[in-house]
This record gives structure tokens, C-alpha cells and sequence, in this order.
């Protein structure tokens, strides 16, 4: 479990977290998004430890990372893989790791074969793809069998192949009763992995909800009905308690009536429709819609926007 | 796929045990790279080989002996092995911070000393062991080649094994305020920059007026060390323990304030 609690973090006069809290539970995947420059990384950081904040505190497992003795026996993280030095093999790079927790050579060479990482150990991992830096990444992240993983943005240079095998370990090792923190900035991929979403956005927490909520809440279904009569059905639908609006050439986005009222109501009034459409918003969509106020807003006057659920 | 859980949790391992793990760790860092090997090699061609030169300039000129084998070898050194060395010490924290490495590094060991004390150890040997195995090889050279000619010395020469030995703690003095250096400035090229600096304070002191020269001069670690190398003490420079202390003192301070630092900031 991780417990973030009322966490503020300023660089300067610049406020990267401001009074963020969530929790990340145990046996889900739990989907940490927000736009660039929103704060996930700095969170992340100061969960592991690196940053130090400004006010409020981050636990692991009820304890702060730097009390841990051999953390990642504790908690597994891959924040940047490129953090590494550019001429040593991916072998002495995972070796030197292990050593610093007391594991062995043994453990070394699972992970690194899980992750297929192991053909080319021993080339030095300046020469390694991005993809192939990453799964070298999540092997040293494995490395301790820890109950919490931390994840930043892990499918950045993946393979389709990589991406689907990322996707299936995060949920087996959350199946197994870890947990598991994984941002992206890509809300797609995380319909996809997640069950559990934390949304920020200027450093303040938008959403903490479930995947399911999160889509049900946010929402917005609406008809599309296309007619060379648009004018007249618009007039009549309002009459019947609909919301219309004009959407492009001849189109009318309708809500408050559903498919087939309308298409009853035109037949009824001798009015021709060449299309209608229920349209159900994306999770793509609803994520926008919730972050879009903290991408517009000009810096120091991010919205106080609330969470949307649970 | 099964992750199968081989590593027993349970017992905090002792302190003792953290260290053992960590300085492995360093260990590995610090033999998996190609920098480590260069310099030494350019720290030992240059030392010996300077030593040579001295050497043989010495034999050839026909002069009277000189007097102090041990701090001529010394003297030789100043110019790049010791900058060698000291950059050794400079990398030790320097090459992770480019890279981000030093994340990966604190996160795995987020008892920020215990990393700085690992790789002050890691260093410190590497540095201690080179140091002292070039102090004999550059004498012994040395004396090879003076061998029958009227400067010749020997090892079993009193106080000559005292001032071998205190040459190369010399280098690892050296190797020691690199690496606090690099700690403090976390920045390759700043702590190259600044390294020299520091060595080089009494070639920069000279130029005070008297007796500010002499006075600070002496407080520098390059005087202090060559005090320490010398045949018999300088009468203008601190005596040999408070020497010792000073030769301690510039390693330790910026090791000290390195410490302080590597706590307090973000990495």
C-alpha cells in the first residue's frame, strides 16, 4: 500500500504538488495519469524517496522509503531507463543493483530472463533500444519480489509485443495481491491495464476512482441525427424536452431524448432522417474533458477543480 | 507467469551486513567501467615514468646527490598522476549524476552516507593500494637507475619506507577530496575544474606577499604531504604529525560537507 498525505512540493516559486492525497491499494492495478508536467513523476519521486517534500509525507507500506532497509525487497520502481551508465553491460548493471540488497546472482538471471533481457546481458546498455532499456527496467523493478511496484510511464519505446506483455505482468503481479503504481500520460493505455484510476493535474488531485466509475461518471451520451430538415426536427425535438445543439453539416447533437423517440417523433411529423447515432464518450474523452482545465489555465491559477468520485 | 519468491523477509541484516552489500555493489560499479582502468593507467605511466625522467636527468648531470630520494620521486608526481587519481575520485559520484543513475543508485539505498561512505571505501582502497604500489615502483625504478652512481639509495634506508608510505597516502588524500568534491558539485566538469584548484593552492599562494606565502601555504595539502615525504623536516613548514592532520583535514572537511549535502538535496 502506498499512502501519499497531503503532499506539497515547490521548486522554487514554481508548486509541483499542492496538497495532494491519495492511496494505492493493494491487488490492483492502479492508473496514475495526468497531462505533462502535471506532477507524476515528482510524486513518484517523492514516494522513492529521491525528492524531498516540501510539506506532507509519502508511506510505503506505512513506513517512508528511506527508513527501508533493503527496499527493494519492499518496492520495485523504474522511474527513467536511462538512469544507467552508458558502458556497463546490462549484466554487472543488474548485478551492482542486486548486490546493494543482498540478492543473488541467481535472482539476477530469472529477471533478466523473464523480461528477455538475457541474449544480450552482456552488451553494454548504451547500445540498448529504449524498449530494450525499459524491460531491463521492469527486470531490476522484479528483482527484490517486492509487494509494491512503482512504474513511470513503462511502455514508452515498447514493442506492440512489449506492450502486451507489460500489460499481462502488471495484472498477473497485481492478481498476486501487489501493489502496483503505474502513470502514463496516455489514458488508452490505461483503460486498457487499470482498474483503478488517480488523476492529476496541476499537481492536484482530479479523480481517484474506479476505472468503471470513472467512465459512468464522466459520462456524455448523446444522438447524433443527421436531416435535410435540420432546422424544423431541432424545433420539434426541444418542444419535447431535448437539448439540441448544431453539430456540423445538417447534424443536431441531441440529448435529453434517446434514439428511438427521435426517429419516432420525425416519422410521426413526415420529417426524413439520413442518420442517427447513439454516441457514448470514450474514456479517451472523459479524461480530456477532466484535464482540460489544468492543461488551459495559465500558471498559478490551476482551478480548483474536485474530485469527480470516490 | 510465476514470479517464484526466493528471498526470505524477515530479520533486518545488521549494519554491518548493509555495508558488506552496498560496497560489493560499488565494487562492481566501479571494475565495470572503462574510465577506472584509464586512469590508472595514465596514473601510473605518468608517475613511473616521471620518476624515470627524474632519475635519469639526475644520473646524467653529474651533480652532487641530491639529498631526498623519496620527495624528488614525490615531486615528480605532482603534475598528472595525482590529477589522475583525483578524478578517480571525481567520477566515483560524478559519472552517475549525467545519467540519472544516481536515482537507480538512492533508490536502491536510500541511506544516502551509506552510499557515500561505500564509495568512499571502494575508492579509498583502489586509490590507498595504487598509491603505495607506485610510491616502491617508482623508488625501486628510481634507485635502478641511480644503482651504482653516487645518488643511490635503497629501501632499508632509514625513513625511506615511512615516506614511500606517505606518498601514497598522499594519493589517496587526493582521491578522497575528489570524490567529496564531486559529491558537493555533482557536475564532471566543475569538479575536474575545481580539483586542480585545490591541489594547486600553493603554486597560486607563492605569488602572496611574504610571509601570507608561507604562512598559508604550509596549511595546503601538497606542502603538508611533501613535509611528510621529505628526508628530514622543513624547518619553514608544520611539523610532521600536524602535517599528517593537515594532509587528513582536506579530505575529511569536504567529505564532511559532502555528507551534508548528499542528505539535503534532491537527487
Amino acid at each position: 500500500m502506498i499512502e501519499v498525505d497531503q503532499l506539497t512540493k515547490r521548486f522554487g516559486p514554481v508548486t509541483a504538488l499542492d496538497d495532494l492525497s491519495f492511496t494505492v491499494r493493494p491487488g490492483h492495478v492502479t492508473g496514475f495519469l495526468g497531462p505533462n508536467g502535471a506532477g507524476k513523476s515528482t510524486t513518484m519521486r517523492v514516494i522513492l524517496g529521491l525528492d524531498a517534500p516540501t510539506a506532507g509525507r509519502a508511506l510505503v507500506d506505512g513506513r517512508r522509503y528511506g527508513q527501508i532497509v533493503r527496499p527493494l525487497r519492499q518496492v520495485g520502481s523504474l522511474l527513467d531507463a536511462n538512469a544507467m551508465h552508458p558502458a556497463r553491460s546490462a549484466w554487472c548493471h543488474a548485478r551492482s543493483v542486486a548486490q546493494s540488497n543482498g540478492i543473488g546472482k541467481r535472482r539476477v538471471s530469472e529477471v533478466l530472463q523473464l523480461t528477455g533481457v538475457e541474449a544480450v546481458a552482456q552488451r553494454a546498455v548504451g547500445t540498448f533500444s529504449l524498449g530494450m532499456k525499459q524491460r531491463l527496467g521492469i527486470a531490476l523493478a522484479l528483482l527484490g519480489d517486492p509487494p509494491v511496484l512503482v512504474f513511470d510511464e513503462p511502455v514508452n519505446g515498447l514493442d506492440p509485443e512489449g506492450i502486451h506483455w507489460v500489460r499481462e505482468l502488471f495484472k498477473t503481479l497485481a492478481a498476486e495481491g501487489r501493489t502496483v503504481f503505474v502513470s502514463s500520460h496516455l489514458m488508452s493505455e490505461m483503460g486498457l491495464t487499470a482498474d483503478h484510476l488517480i488523476i492529476i493535474g496541476r499537481g492536484r488531485l482530479l479523480a481517484d476512482t474506479s476505472v468503471d466509475r470513472f467512465v459512468e461518471a464522466s459520462a456524455r451520451s448523446d444522438v447524433l441525427v443527421r436531416s435535410p430538415q435540420a432546422d424544423a426536427l431541432a424545433r420539434l425535438l426541444s418542444t419535447h424536452g431535448a437539448t439540441v445543439t448544431a453539430d456540423g453539416d445538417h447534424g443536431l447533437a441531441v440529448t435529453g431524448l434517446d434514439a428511438p423517440a427521435i426517429a419516432d417523433l420525425a416519422a410521426e411529423h413526415a420529417i426524413p432522417v439520413h442518420e442517427l447515432t447513439p454516441r457514448h464518450a470514450t474514456l479517451e474523452q472523459a479524461y480530456l474533458d477532466l484535464t482540460e482545465a489544468s492543461v488551459d489555465y495559465p500558471a498559478g491559477t490551476a482551478p480548483g477543480k474536485e474530485t469527480a468520485a470516490g | 507467469m510465476a514470479i517464484p519468491d526466493i528471498l526470505p523477509t524477515g530479520k533486518k541484516p545488521a549494519i554491518t551486513t548493509r555495508m558488506t552489500d552496498v560496497l560489493t555493489s560499488e565494487w562492481t560499479k566501479v571494475r565495470s567501467v572503462r574510465s577506472t582502468f584509464w586512469l590508472l593507467v595514465i596514473a601510473a605511466v605518468t608517475a613511473v615514468g616521471g620518476s624515470a625522467i627524474v632519475a635519469i636527468s639526475e644520473r646524467s648531470s653529474g651533480k652532487p646527490p641530491t639529498a631526498d630520494p623519496v620527495a624528488s620521486v614525490f615531486l615528480a608526481w605532482l603534475e598528472y598522476p595525482i590529477l589522475a587519481v583525483g578524478i578517480l575520485g571525481v567520477l566515483s559520484l560524478t559519472s552517475e549524476y549525467p545519467t540519472g543513475q544516481i536515482r537507480t543508485t538512492f533508490a536502491a539505498v536510500p541511506q544516502r552516507l551509506t552510499v557515500l561512505a561505500a564509495k568512499a571505501g571502494v575508492t579509498g582502497i583502489v586509490a590507498l593500494i595504487f598509491g603505495e604500489a607506485l610510491a616502491f615502483a617508482s623508488f625501486l625504478l628510481c634507485e635502478a637507475i641511480l644503482a651504482g652512481h653516487h645518488g643511490a639509495t635503497s629501501l632499508s634506508h632509514p625513513g625511506v619506507p615511512g615516506e614511500l608510505l606517505a606518498a601514497g597516502f598522499s594519493v589517496f588524500a587526493i582521491a578522497m577530496l575528489g570524490l567529496g568534491l564531486g559529491a558537493i558539485i555533482r557536475n564532471t566538469a566543475g569538479a575536474v575544474a575545481a580539483l586542480p584548484a585545490l591541489i594547486y593552492l600553493p603554486l597560486v599562494l607563492l605569488t602572496l606577499p611574504h610571509p601570507w606565502n608561507d604562512t598559508i601555504g604550509k596549511f595546503t595539502l601538497l606542502t603538508a604531504a611533501y613535509q611528510l615525504v621529505s628526508e628530514h623536516p622543513h624547518a619553514g613548514l608544520l611539523s610532521r604529525p600536524l602535517s599528517l592532520a593537515v594532509v587528513v583535514a582536506w579530505p575529511a572537511a569536504t567529505l564532511l560537507a559532502a555528507g551534508v549535502l548528499i542528505r539535503k538535496r534532491d537527487a
